[in-house]
């Protein structure tokens, strides 16, 4: 696996510090916020999406504020290697689009507040955490909706074993004014052995007008689907793994920053192996 | 290949095998027949190793070895084959992925090196041809999405990349179209050698147009109550399992 250092050797992103991305800014190589401390982010440019990746190799504290300008469309990949203490803030402007990949990859705690300020603007946010061994692993979720005309999408998908938790807190508020807000917001889990998640998805709505949706499940590792894999040759851990896998897959699959969704595949390999 | 003798299972309390006595030589068809609920599938299922059902008396050996105490993937890799009638959906794991580990499996267990890529690839292509089972379906999750045709398709399709010594298909038949039903009992008769054996559990006479076997087994209560050639299989299509029944069962 890629390690901080061989990244930023890799000359495969631009490390960046924050501050304003305008016109000015080159984007050819995707913008990398390394264990950020307190940065603010502002995109103000509307001519292309701007990727910004976020790592997070330290077991630190880290708050991100991002304004996402009129217009202005942003892929956000951010990848949770240590145990960090997280929060991201993403105000968005008026048709402006934030598409964002999360992943928790050990035990963190990583906090998502999106405002959807601006008529218009779109959030997708597609998250997974895994947690093995004595993780504990937390997502909240807090999308706002403060005008009308917004659509917000989020799915996180949890998958816990060993003697881990997960727990995943979500909250979607629809202000008075925000007619015509577009809202959905699920939970995915799947737990195995002693390990126990939790979900808890809550809708907060003072408008009218809306398409609101929040589910949350927490499953089982399905046995017969183990009995299939094990029927063709696969021994039980390999089967359980790869089920474990193919669940958070279409989450992996989303991003599409190349050498950080191989750690993302590298990283979930690694925790699922030995499963049970 | 498969001898069976006096095999008792249950799950829980019921005992559902009664005594099952069955011999199976290399190049046989056999075909297992019966009502509904007379054990058909767990005897599958037990072949299998099924760890549902407990074997509570009776010998099973597979090519000379005692298969009880092995487990199902251990069957598996002897070249135990178990086409299930509800083959099972596994979002996220690619048909490539896993039939690569399960070839693989196979391979180690017979001393074998692992596939090459180049090789995969042609094998792929080939086995997916046999029962005409449209390559862009390997390429997508297993049995993600796929019709009851395309898995039943999809498990011949996995019996070919896996070349078993023995296969047991479990109502392959059921849930197919025509057409399709004759792509897969096709696809068997192309994989069969004088050197594998197949057992078919199957309702219907259909299936056995395509698949001629050499032997007919009528399963009741637990116990096969009669054997016979092909043409028993005709009678039970016209006349049904009560004369059987009334004769020999309980």
């Amino acid at each position: 696996m890629m390690n901080p250092d061989e990244i930023l050797k890799s000359g495969l992103f631009a490390v960046f510090a924050g501050g304003v991305i305008s016109s000015d800014t080159d984007i050819s190589r995707p913008l990398l916020l390394l264990d950020p401390r307190s940065v603010d982010v502002s995109v103000e440019r509307t001519d292309s999406e701007v990727v910004l990746a976020i790592l997070h190799t330290r077991t630190d504290e880290s708050g991100v504020n991002i304004t996402v300008g009129e217009g202005a469309r942003l892929s956000i990949v951010e990848l949770y290697l240590a145990e960090a203490f997280s929060e991201v803030r993403i105000s968005q402007r008026v048709s402006s689009s934030c598409r964002m990949v999360c992943a928790e990859l050990c035990g963190a705690n990583v906090s998502y507040r999106m405002n959807l300020e601006g008529e218009g603007a779109e959030n997708v946010l597609r998250g997974l955490f895994v947690a093995s061994g004595a993780d504990h692993c937390t997502v909240n979720i807090v999308t706002n909706h403060l005008v009308g005309g917004c659509k917000s999408d989020s799915m996180v998908k949890g998958v816990a074993f060993g003697q881990a938790t997960g727990e995943f807190r979500g909250l979607v508020y629809v202000a008075e004014d925000a007619q015509n807000t577009d809202a959905m917001q699920q939970s995915r889990n799947i737990q195995s052995g002693g390990a126990r998640i939790s979900a808890m998805p809550q809708l907060e709505i003072y408008a009218d007008d809306v398409r609101c949706s929040h589910g949350a499940t927490v499953g089982q590792i399905d046995d017969e689907a183990v009995m299939y894999m094990r029927q063709r040759g696969l021994c039980e851990e390999e089967a359980r793994r790869l089920l474990a896998e193919g669940f958070v897959n279409d989450i992996v699959c989303r991003c599409d920053v190349e050498p950080l969704r191989r750690i993302m595949e590298e990283r979930v390999a690694e925790k699922t192996e030995g499963l049970r | 290949m498969l001898t069976v003798k006096n095999l008792h299972a249950s799950v829980g309390d019921k005992e559902i095998l009664r005594g099952i006595n069955l011999e199976v030589k290399a190049g046989e068809v056999h075909a297992i027949m019966g009502p509904n609920g007379s054990g058909k599938s767990t005897l599958a299922s037990v072949l299998a190793g099924s760890e549902k059902f407990t074997v509570t008396s009776g010998e099973v050996t597979f090519l000379g070895e005692d298969l009880l105490p092995l487990s199902v993937e251990e069957r598996a890799r002897r070249g135990l084959f178990l086409g299930f009638q509800y083959p099972v959906e596994i979002p996220g794991v690619s048909m490539a992925n896993f039939m690569k580990l399960a070839v693989n499996e196979r391979r180690k267990y017979l001393g074998k090196e692992p596939v090459g890529a180049a090789e995969f690839l042609r094998m792929m292509r080939e086995k997916s041809a046999v029962v005409e089972l449209d390559s862009k379906l390997t390429s997508r999750s297993v049995n993600e999405g796929f019709s009851g045709g395309e898995k039943k398709k999809n498990e011949i399709f996995q019996m070919a990349m896996l070349e078993p010594e023995l296969a047991i298909l479990d109502e392959t038949d059921s849930g197919l179209d025509i057409d399709a039903l004759r792509i897969v009992a096709t696809g068997v008769t192309k994989l069969h050698t004088d050197r594998n054996a197949t057992i078919v559990i199957t309702h219907y006479q259909r299936l056995l147009d395509y698949i001629v076997p050499d032997y007919v087994h009528v399963l009741y209560k637990g116990r096969i109550i009669y054997s016979g050639d092909k043409s028993l299989a005709l009678r039970l299509e016209k006349e049904g399992y009560d004369w059987l029944i009334n004769e020999y069962g309980e």
